[in-house]
């Protein structure tokens, strides 16, 4: 990254590193703070926070189903399960 | 009694050879088990397959199940290790183990757009596209796909994807940051293979 900067105490790829964690809620509250100071002085790691939050949570939005198996699945894994 | 207490008394009295037991657990992850198995596998007949060698598996293991962990992770882990054997009996299938070299962090956030990024509103109005997000997720290597599908599609905990992959909970997170960054990647090519 050209613009690897370091803001409130964090570099840019320390930020990268722990985004996952931060959009997670897992950082400690110090950690939490230094990230959001980092974010708040650094547009490009605002931006590409964003963007990877906004992936993160479209894909828990959308595509996290709590579907049950088809009926036939079903009825043939208990039919296994009963033959032993 | 928490859904996972509940589970573990299952598998307990599974253990002790209580087929209703066994029935109750079949019918409690029976969803979560075969869309894990569908992300991992790609194909509903497999998928169904894997299912079901999940559960004869667990049929004859369970005795020795001693509660190391949790039931919903052994399960799992139980799951995603006959998913890798269906895979590999399908001719021509690249397995888990010998699939995707690991990437420097720096290199998979550029390639995700770190320090390119442009429009955080524009992006998240691209991906309630399910669809896209659909091809997104199926471009990933195996690896990739099976972390996201237990942590982020069927919700279990950092320690229960962690048992389930045999990892440690740092290596999961490790694991789990990369393919979220692997899948932003995919997610700004349009959800096509970037490999």
């Amino acid at each position: 990254m050209a613009g690897n900067k370091e803001v409130g105490g964090l570099w840019c790829f320390d930020v990268l590193e722990r985004l996952s964690e931060y959009v997670d809620g897992e950082l400690s509250a110090s950690e939490r703070r230094k990230v959001e100071a980092h974010l708040e002085g650094c547009d490009e790691c605002t931006k590409f926070g964003g963007e990877f939050g906004a992936v993160v949570k479209a894909l828990k939005a959308k595509l996290a189903s709590r579907e049950d198996v088809p009926a036939d699945v079903a009825r043939r894994l208990e039919e296994a399960l009963a033959k032993r | 009694m928490s859904p996972l207490d509940a589970d573990g008394e299952l598998c307990r009295k599974a253990a002790g050879g209580d087929r209703q037991a066994m029935s109750a657990l079949a019918s409690a992850y029976r969803g979560p088990l075969y869309r894990f198995a569908r992300r991992l596998v790609q194909d509903d007949a497999l998928a169904e397959d894997v299912l079901q060698e999940t559960f004869l598996t667990a049929l004859r293991k369970v005795g020795g199940w001693r509660g190391e962990g949790t039931c919903r992770g052994w399960l799992f882990s139980i799951a995603r290790t006959e998913a890798l054997m269906a895979k590999r009996r399908r001719a021509g299938e690249p397995d888990v183990s010998a699939e995707e070299q690991e990437e420097e962090l720096p290199a998979l956030g550029l390639a995700a757009g770190w320090g390119a990024a442009m429009d955080p509103e524009a992006l998240a109005a691209k991906v309630e596209e399910q669809a896209l997000l659909e091809r997104a997720l199926a471009a990933l290597g195996p690896t990739e796909r099976e972390i996201i599908a237990l942590r982020d599609l069927e919700g279990l905990s950092g320690e229960d994807t962690a048992q389930a992959l045999g990892l440690s909970v740092a290596a999961m997170k490790s694991r789990l940051h990369r393919a979220r960054l692997a899948l932003v990647a995919a997610v700004k090519r349009g959800g096509h293979d970037g490999r």
